[in-house]
């Protein structure tokens, strides 16, 4: 029975289970933060300050921003896995750098909404 | 029978709760999203719901399904499962993302 992703499965050699689990677990903090950012989405459309479109753009930041972080969650499964089996340098959490960046404009935006009105 | 985990560490035991934290925060998360909805459109709260929280339990059950093959695969010398699983829940958590999103815009 063939395994999924072949672009995994099909190259290099079986890693260490124990890479393998890590690699796992760090799949699902990425997936735990990205239903993270959706709670808080969602939660701010609907506890927001007043409903106009500032608000809702901040809402929607967070959701897109977690739809993407869940996909990327699976990319950079998929990328360790591989570079594991192939003895490769891990590649770069790139959405990392980009979460770090879009919150704090976002917390900013944010605390600016509630402050003012 | 009583025997010694595959790996001092617990790996597969901690990977194991690190899938039963992820899919609870899913039932969490389409909970609190149904919360919400329910106040503007109940039809729409209620199809949230209905679609994420039975996929999410489907996961969890799917994840202790998981965390059995692992180890027992890994006991006798076999390969840990694949990434269909990891696929599955990503394939739920983005749609669990798009329906917030359909609430939030559509809900105004």
């Amino acid at each position: 029975m063939s395994r999924w992703p072949r672009s995994v499965y099909e190259v290099g050699n079986e890693p260490d289970p124990r890479f393998s689990l890590a690699n796992e677990r760090t799949f699902l903090a990425w997936l735990r933060t990205s239903l993270a950012l959706m709670a808080a989405g969602v939660g701010f459309a609907a506890l927001g300050p007043v409903g106009d479109v500032l608000d809702l753009a901040v809402a929607v930041a967070l959701l897109v921003t977690g739809v993407a972080c869940s996909l990327s969650a699976l990319q950079h499964w998929i990328a360790c896995e591989r570079a594991l089996r192939l003895g490769e340098p891990l590649p770069s959490p790139w959405m990392a750098a980009v979460l770090g960046v879009g919150l704090a404009v976002t917390g900013v935006l944010a605390a600016i909404l509630v402050i003012t009105r | 029978m009583r025997r010694h985990p595959w790996d001092p560490g617990l790996q597969v035991e901690r990977t194991a709760l690190a899938w039963m934290r992820t899919c609870l925060s899913m039932i969490v998360v389409a909970l609190i999203a149904f919360r919400f909805a329910a106040h503007t459109s109940l039809a729409a709260a209620l199809a949230l719901a209905a679609v994420v929280v039975p996929m999410a339990l489907v996961s969890l059950r799917l994840a202790w399904r998981r965390y059995r093959t692992s180890d027992a695969n890994l006991t006798s010398g076999k390969r840990l499962p694949d990434g269909t699983l990891p696929l599955a829940v990503t394939i739920v958590t983005a749609l669990t993302g798009a329906l917030g999103l359909v609430y939030v815009l559509v809900d105004r």
